[in-house]
């Protein structure tokens, strides 16, 4: 019996691997410095038609930059002030719509009120590739089991654009790709070995946007 | 009468539910408060008919699911008329207008459709609201029919409960809402035509 436990925390400890690249783009290298009046908003892109940014990843990116201490506007409350100028049907695709935004009395009266220097768009998904294997459960009036052996790849591709509200320009744009295998093993009971892939690209995009806010 | 094993019915209520969670009705229920609208209003007086049909509207946009949207539809619109207009006044038939307004606005349902990730192969859930605003001057001269569809979406349909992922697809369609209008409905050509009119006549 210890034998199987040994075996199953090894093949926990070494099968769960995850591989995440980082690509960065910065306009330029110097890092952005952020007063303490001023504000960071996060904004999930959800203009796609087959994928929406998810609000759990934009809550774990923010949550990571308040960390810092940084002032991070939640994304509910930065949509809610802006109604509706960042639904999906009518959130600036571009930089020149923000510009022909930011121009509206209103809607500049509700940025600046809120000390909003810095918008980041988040854009992007978890998706699961590849399935393989099976597991199947049955229930009976003597007990219940599951049985088998079950493998998916997860890969999370995420890109962070940060605008610089002040001059409405482009200050850095980062991407991180990040990729792993989860498992779920049968034996009576589903024993899930589960790759946080997102977490991991949480993790780095928000260390890359750390180093541009310093 | 010989006594059951607890095993036996513990089988037979989880069968139970099985069954209940495949073919049972989704029923979902949207009272939200929306937020106020960031939009430049104009110098207008509107009457805006919400009808008892509307303001307890219950959409069917298919055999198993039920949304009812007609106290959060009527919500929405009250507060984006509110904003397009200097002045709004919202009643439930036309009857009772004291007042001459420039616009009167009717708005219904038309129709409702709904996209579940067995029908669309996403993991999205998808709520289409088709609206008909029955645009009329004070005399009740008909301005235009303005049919307005809306569109919500879940971010990820994977481990939500259908009918929380249908309900955030439908709040996420009634936002729409606010958009749509505050876009388009000065750009409606019949609209700006009259309102046009209206403003050079004072």
């Amino acid at each position: 019996m210890p034998l199987v436990i040994n075996c199953i925390l090894i093949f926990i400890l070494t099968a769960c691997n995850t591989t995440t690249t980082i690509d960065e783009y910065r306009s330029f290298d110097e890092g952005v410095t952020v007063s303490s009046e001023e504000t960071i908003a996060l904004l999930g892109r959800r203009d796609a038609g087959h994928y929406e940014t998810d609000d759990e990843f934009v809550a774990c990116v923010g949550d990571k930059l308040r960390s810092l201490s940084l002032n991070v506007l939640p994304e509910r409350r930065l949509i809610d002030a802006l109604y509706p100028w960042l639904e999906p049907r009518t959130a600036p695709k571009g930089l020149l719509r923000m510009r022909q935004l930011i121009q509206e009395p209103l809607i500049n009266k509700a940025i600046t009120e809120r000390g909003i220097r810095f918008l980041i768009w988040l854009d992007g998904s978890t998706e699961t590739l590849d399935r393989n294997g099976s597991i199947s459960c049955a229930a009976g009036p003597g007990g219940a089991g599951c049985f088998g052996f079950a493998t998916w790849d997860k890969a999370s591709v995420y890109e962070a654009i940060v605008w610089d509200l002040s001059d409405v320009s482009e200050v850095a744009r980062v991407r991180v790709d990040s990729e792993g295998t989860s498992y779920l093993i049968g034996a009576i009971a589903p024993i899930p070995l589960l790759t946080p892939v997102k977490s991991d690209a949480c993790k780095g995009l928000s260390s890359q946007l750390e180093a541009i806010f310093n | 009468m010989r006594s059951q094993h607890p095993v036996f019915f513990i089988t037979i209520v989880c069968i139970a539910l099985i069954v209940k969670g495949c073919g049972g009705t989704t029923q979902v229920l949207s009272e939200e408060s929306f937020p106020e609208l960031l939009a430049p209003s104009r110098a207008f007086y509107a009457v805006i008919i919400f009808t008892p049909e509307f303001s307890n509207y219950v959409a069917r946009p298919s055999s198993k699911t039920s949304l009812s949207i007609g106290s959060a539809q009527e919500n929405i619109m009250r507060k984006t008329f509110s904003a397009l207009f200097d002045t709004v006044d919202f009643f439930d038939s036309e009857e009772k207008i004291e007042q001459a307004p420039d616009i009167i606005i009717h708005p219904s349902v038309v129709e409702s459709q709904i996209a579940v990730p067995s029908q669309n192969y996403l993991n999205v859930y998808e709520i289409w609201i088709k609206y008909n605003l029955k645009l009329t001057d004070v005399e009740g001269n008909l301005i235009d029919n303005w049919f307005m569809p809306v569109y919500g979406k879940t971010s990820d349909s994977f481990m939500l409960q259908k009918e929380k992922a249908i309900g955030s697809a439908t709040r996420a369609a009634l936002r729409d809402i606010g958009a749509k209008l505050s876009l388009d409905f000065y750009r409606i050509p019949s609209v700006e035509r009259h309102l046009r009119e209206k403003s050079g006549r004072s």
